[in-house]
């Protein structure tokens, strides 16, 4: 192998893929891409490899392998012309939920195609029955928003008019979307443009045969690793309160996690039938969240694509919440059950490697969606705000305090950006004292955010968990705190539920509420699971969190013992 | 998956029971792999006997 | 009156670099000592020592690191931090994301705060700057009552929602703490960042409270010392964005003092660009552990607000924008688990250091294979100050060559391959994620190992041009000796172009000149002041705004109309695309003013033609294999005179390696203009 040129092309990929975030990054319009960073941009060989990637979201890295070769799958290679730029967004063909759209552009060197610059993006907005994506109540793929099938969104350089008709024809905020939409290609034109040189600069063969080296050095790496686990067969499993739908029922997330040597093989039978609500999660948010599982235990310099990605398999069984079956709905599957099946995985390891894992972080990203027209300049607006949990507590230190969910790394919008944007004004925004699990390395908390609605009517929607079911400790660490999502109508005084305001099915998963002028919503995310036992924590770090205020002192005296100096 | 006639929609879609992977009735690699196994279909051989295994494993430690 | 005697002062981890001017002689000299880390100015007394009648030197300008410092080892003030009633935990809860995705063992930067020091504040801006709730006066006194009861906090910052709109009650809580606690240091975040997103300005704004009494108390006993040489009247330190402050000044804002220390190497490029006449360069400072990478486009330096103590940790102050990475010299090699061999991050410092500085180090670095491949002359290093341990370079590269199953000179070929292609990586992200093309640029270079690797960059960034200006040992400290005195303002006035009020627009640049050149007469300056002016927008719905420059002072029907225009150009030519007739959102408005000092005026070189007269030769190992290759000491060198490659230029304080193909001319002022 040639190591020199294998660590230049890899350095080379990954900055050209950053670039094209950068582009994506600073031209797109919904805050979901350009300030929480919610895509990813790689480059993939031509079987639909993925041959590298810059680490914007962690959900789509793990996904894009399956979602280009299923588009490759139905579309044969000599259809695919120089200057196509292909769009597609079907979870049921190897996508993650319905608004993230992969857009991906052959590499032509000399008529030969080599590969595509692919960039993938949650566009906020996508129609269906709820603005901003996450319609709680949903129960088909008909009401979640558009499906597109592969379909050529530019065909030789030229974009394809009747596509673009169709698709802002669809949606509340075609000018957002047409900017999204423009940044995408935007991103994918740069890749294929500088790939293309790093073709021409090196020649087809020897840039083939590196980047199959790189493959086979990644997994190699990969294998290394998983060799270092204690072989087994570890099982865990969690439970997910209701669909949107069925509000008293509960779904399982099982796992039975085989390590063999230098594969690692994660078996998800046992996980509960598909639901009726939007809690499910497609075979693409499956794998992604094994990957994403893997990548945590082993180490994260190893380069990132398809080759440290071959000894991961997914066994998902078809028709239960882990493989959702056409035409039930998905869209809560990627940001919801994708943490939570990260997490599970996590949770099945810590009987091998206690040190490597965590106890269970907050999993949700809170996705409380609304739109509505601005009373002040008669424009429509949707946004989806996304916010940040407390995170488990792990064998050397405590859970982190409001980071985002595992599947993401986004940032949250800051209050002065979001009352900018639209007609809330933002009260309080303030951790949850005693939120974190109790344990020798306490969980992180989440934090509450108070918003008074200023427009005559905002509707409002939400795909959220951890109302009910709180995120567990591990190895004698306690629960985590609980969401909530509360309300508080103009003219009363008490906060009541979605379920007890609106007479919602569940607290965490609805569809279009109608929000006044004057009233107040106060979102409250969920605290990380503790690990280890209370009663082995530090004095110190004890007293450190009552004087913080993470803790109260009440809690302080019932969990640790805590006595004042 | 199977596409219809004309090729402009989906009229089914059949995944291996056991991996859940969608597997196209276009496809001469996926028709060439393919398995029936007790009535299912699997994508492959090594997902046949994967099922069996697991079968054969929960049955021993329900004993 | 021009000075005529000065010196720039560079203190940097391990050396303090001094470069000094006489316009009557029109000589520099540059000498350097060890830097006295806990007392860094007695380091400068010693090199000042070495000065003749330092008392008649016009003005001194320093370099320090005491922000820095301050900052990454979280040895600055207690600070307690107040802001809107509700909104505490902002410094806390940051912006949420994680520093890398798949690292379990992260632990969430911490801000320069206790939560238990923060406090809220009753009263309320709206987004549109509309009284919510009026400033409750009495909660700020109480809260003075408390925090002088306590006795334990050394400053205080405020940051209060929307502050950039009205900073009517950020200015009256300083005004209501600075009677009740006469002499407390207090940052408003108004003065501080008049910017939007909060959490972005309270973090700056901690930063300059959190250095206000460390920054002052150094100041005050660095004016005492220089006073007792004479020369206390007459300093100036480095800000951040390559301008030169008052001590006083400084001491006044002292987050501005950041990154003081490496931004003289871009003022140095800067210059540079005036001499020769190149608009775009991009500058790469190699030392021995890291690199610094900048940029200097169409003669100006770029300027950012992107920067961070460490990651999550931002202060977002204009500064000149220098992209760190870790690979410097003594970068040490290794082999990964997958057997890829791998350079740095891992240095060997200056001590041990390389193995062949003899000191015990065993680690093969890039110096070393720097010695293998005949770059460097043991025996010539340091001007010959110090002589290096080929053999010990040569053991230490063969346990790395013999894990790769390679010859020792292969090994070196391919360590300073790898080291190269980190670099590269720095480079990368200083022009092609801004949308700059190498090939439109020169690179130059500088700091001790700089030169040696200058030609490996060029061919392999597709840069056409490179500069090995005089005295790269020593850049920064010389590019001391040129700044100017310089203030930016920024501040966010958001509106769209369907809706633009011009008179708005107009009054809130004026206002930001007007504090800008008020700022510098208040520090002293008497010079002719410009002014440049700038605007920071984006396509209504974007969250990144592209800047373009505004060269009027008024925004009229014709300045808006072009601006426009001007956007959308810029857009396209940045990104591929553009929208017209789509709305536009302006968001920030700039402004630097800068008061012009005389430079010293650099001195031409005898004219010469021809080819250098060589001062030897010896092996040097390129890409091709072993070369005999003539060495020449640049001292002796001529303007105009040419040189093919392969070949060695030598100085004191570094060697150029010029590869084969490749060709370098001395330019009138001794610069070396090397071409592919």
């Amino acid at each position: 192998m040639d190591f020199v040129t294998m660590n230049i092309l890899e350095s080379s990929m990954v900055s050209l893929c950053k670039e094209m975030g950068i582009v994506l990054m600073k031209t797109s319009y919904s805050t979901i891409f350009n300030e929480a960073l919610d895509f990813t941009c790689g480059l993939a060989d031509m079987n639909g490899d993925m041959i590298a990637v810059a680490d914007y979201c962690p959900a789509q890295i793990g996904g894009m392998p399956l979602l280009v070769k299923s588009c490759l799958k139905e579309i044969p290679i000599d259809e695919i012309e120089e200057g196509d730029v292909i769009l597609h967004n079907d979870p049921y063909r190897g996508g993650l939920h319905t608004p993230e759209h992969t857009f991906f552009k052959p590499i032509f060197v000399d008529g030969e195609i080599m590969g595509f610059a692919v960039a993938i993006g949650h566009i906020a907005e996508v129609g269906g029955m709820a603005p901003g994506g996450f319609c709680g109540e949903a129960t088909e793929i008909f009401q979640e928003g558009l499906r597109i099938p592969p379909v050529k969104i530019k065909k030789r350089g030229k974009d394809n008019i009747e596509v673009w008709k169709l698709l802002l024809a669809n949606v509340r905020t075609p000018r957002a979307n047409y900017g999204d939409l423009r940044a995408l290609i935007a991103a994918v034109d740069l890749g294929e443009k500088q790939m293309t040189q790093i073709y021409q600069k090196y020649g087809k063969e020897k840039i083939k045969e590196t980047v199959n080296d790189l493959l086979l050095y990644s997994e190699r790496r990969m294998r290394a690793e998983l060799e270092a686990i204690p072989d087994g067969i570890y099982a865990f499993s969690d439970k997910i309160e209701s669909d949107g739908i069925d509000a008293d029922r509960t779904y399982t997330v099982a796992v039975e996690v085989h390590k063999r040597g230098g594969e690692i093989i994660v078996d998800y039978h046992g996980s509960s039938p598909q639901a009726s609500g939007p809690i499910n999660a497609t075979l693409g948010v499956a794998t992604s969240a094994a990957y994403n599982a893997v990548l945590h235990m082993t180490d994260p310099t190893i380069p990132r694509n398809s080759g440290c990605f071959r000894p991961i398999r997914v066994m998902a069984p078809p028709g239960t919440i882990v493989n959702v079956d056409f035409p039930a709905p998905e869209v809560g599957g990627n940001t919801e059950t994708h943490p939570r099946i990260v997490g599970t995985i996590l949770g099945a390891m810590a009987q091998a490697i206690p040190n490597r894992v965590m106890a269970a972080e907050g999993a949700t990203h809170c996705n409380f969606v609304f739109g509505g027209v601005d009373a002040d300049t008669g424009e429509y607006f949707a946004c989806y705000d996304l916010e940040a949990v407390g995170w488990g507590g792990r064998a050397f230190a405590d859970g982190n305090d409001g980071v985002d969910s595992i599947n993401g790394n986004c940032r949250i919008t800051p209050v002065e950006v979001y009352e900018t944007r639209f007609p809330w004004r933002i009260e309080s925004l303030a951790f949850n004292i005693d939120a974190g699990g109790a344990g020798e390395y306490r969980g992180g908390v989440g934090y509450s955010k108070q918003m008074l609605c200023l427009n005559d009517e905002i509707i409002c929607s939400q795909m959220t968990d951890r109302h009910l079911l709180a995120p567990w400790g591990l190895n004698g660490g306690t629960e985590g705190g609980l969401g909530a999502t509360l309300v508080m109508k103009s003219g009363r005084r008490d906060w009541q539920t979605m379920r007890e305001a609106y007479g919602k099915a569940s607290t965490s998963r609805y569809s279009n509420v109608s929000i006044r002028r004057g009233d107040r919503v106060r979102l409250v995310t969920p605290g990380g699971g503790g690990y280890g036992e209370p009663a082995k924590r530090d004095p110190a770090a004890v007293a450190e969190d009552v004087r913080e205020g993470y803790v109260s002192k009440a809690a302080a005296q019932k969990h640790y013992g805590y006595q004042e100096a | 998956m199977k596409f219809s006639l004309n090729g402009l929609y989906i009229e089914s879609y059949t995944k291996c029971a056991n991996c859940g992977v969608l597997i196209y009735e276009a496809s001469a690699e996926d028709s060439a792999r393919r398995k029936t196994h007790d009535g299912s279909t699997y994508c492959s051989e090594e997902c046949v006997d994967w099922k069996i295994d697991r079968d054969a494993r929960r049955a021993r430690a329900a004993a | 009156m021009p000075d005529r005697k000065i010196i720039g002062i560079d203190i940097g981890g391990t050396f303090t670099d001094f470069v000094s001017y006489d316009a009557a002689t029109g000589t520099i000299e540059n000498w350097k000592n060890l830097t006295t880390p806990s007392e860094p100015i007695e380091g400068v007394l010693q090199g000042l020592g070495q000065v003749e009648d330092v008392a008649s030197v016009d003005k001194i300008r320093l370099g320090t690191t005491i922000a820095t410092n301050a900052l990454l080892t979280r040895r600055g003030a207690k600070v307690a931090y107040i802001t809107t009633t509700g909104f505490r935990d902002v410094p806390f809860i940051q912006r949420g994301d994680r520093r890398s995705h798949y690292d379990i063992t992260w632990i969430k930067t911490k801000p320069l705060i206790k939560r238990a020091d923060t406090y809220e504040i009753g009263g309320r801006f709206s987004a549109k700057g509309e009284l919510v709730t009026a400033l409750d006066e009495a909660a700020v006194r109480e809260l003075a009552a408390t925090i002088k009861a306590d006795g334990t906090i050394e400053a205080i910052a405020v940051c209060t929602l929307f502050s950039y709109i009205d900073p009517g009650h950020e200015q009256r809580i300083r005004d209501i703490l600075a009677e009740e606690l006469p002499g407390m240091p207090i940052s408003i975040s108004y003065d501080v960042l008049p910017k939007w997103k909060e959490y972005d300005r309270a973090s700056t704004t901690i930063a300059d409270a959190y250095l206000k009494p460390i920054v002052s108390d150094n100041f005050h006993r660095m004016q005492k010392r220089l006073d007792g040489i004479g020369i206390g009247d007459r300093i100036g330190v480095i800000k951040s964005n390559g301008g030169e402050s008052t001590l006083k000044g400084a001491a006044e804002a002292p987050v501005q003092m950041t990154l003081s220390g490496p931004t003289g190497a871009v003022v140095a490029t800067r210059v540079l660009s005036e001499l020769t006449g190149i608009k775009n360069l991009v500058t790469f400072d190699m030392g021995g552990t890291s690199t610094d990478c900048s940029t200097v486009v169409d003669g100006m330096e770029h300027v950012t607000t992107s920067f961070e103590i460490e990651w999550g940790l931002p202060i977002q102050i204009p500064m000149i924008d220098i992209h760190t990475i870790g690979a410097g010299g003594g970068s040490i090699a290794w082999i990964d688990k997958g057997g890829m061999l791998r350079m740095g991050p891992q240095s060997a410092g200056a001590a041990p250091g390389p193995a062949c500085y003899g000191r015990g180090g065993e680690n093969a670095t890039v110096t070393d294979a720097n010695v293998v491949l005949g770059r460097i002359n043991p025996d010539y290093f340091l001007g010959g100050k110090m002589k290096l341990d080929a053999e010990a370079a040569h053991r230490a590269v063969k346990t790395i060559a013999d894990q790769l199953g390679l010859e020792v000179d292969a090994a070196a070929f391919a360590m300073v391959q790898i080291a190269n292609n980190n670099m590269l990586g720095a480079l990368r992200a200083v022009l092609l994620q801004r949308g700059l093309d190498p090939r439109d640029f020169s690179l130059v270079a500088s700091g001790g190992a700089g030169p040696v690797h200058i030609c490996d960059l060029m061919d392999i960034s597709g840069i056409p041009q490179g500069i090995v200006p005089n005295y790269p040992g020593q850049f920064s400290a010389f590019g001391f000796i040129m700044t100017d005195a310089r203030v930016d303002r920024h501040r966010t006035v958001q509106q769209i172009s369907k809706y633009f009020d011009g008179a708005r627009a107009t009054a809130a640049m004026t206002e930001l000149v007007d504090g800008a050149v008020a700022e510098l007469v208040s520090q002293g300056y008497q010079q002719k002041v410009e002014i440049y002016r700038s605007i920071e927008a984006r396509y209504f719905g974007q969250n990144h705004e592209l800047e373009l420059s505004f060269p009027a002072n008024q925004f009229t029907e014709e300045t808006i109309a072009s601006l426009w225009e001007r956007f959308h150009d810029e857009h396209q030519n940045r990104f591929g695309f553009s929208i017209p007739g789509e709305t536009i959102e302006t968001v920030n408005l700039k402004v630097v003013a800068v008061a012009v000092s005389e430079k010293p005026q650099m001195r031409e070189l005898e004219k010469g033609e021809g080819t250098p007269a060589s001062s030897g030769s010896r092996k040097v190992r390129f890409e091709d294999g072993w070369h005999e290759v003539k060495t020449y000491d640049r001292g002796t060198f001529k303007q105009g005179q040419i040189l093919a490659g392969p070949a060695i230029v030598e100085e004191s304080a570094s060697v150029t390696v010029l590869q084969p193909k490749q060709t370098l001319r001395v330019d009138r002022f001794g610069n070396l203009i090397i071409s592919a």
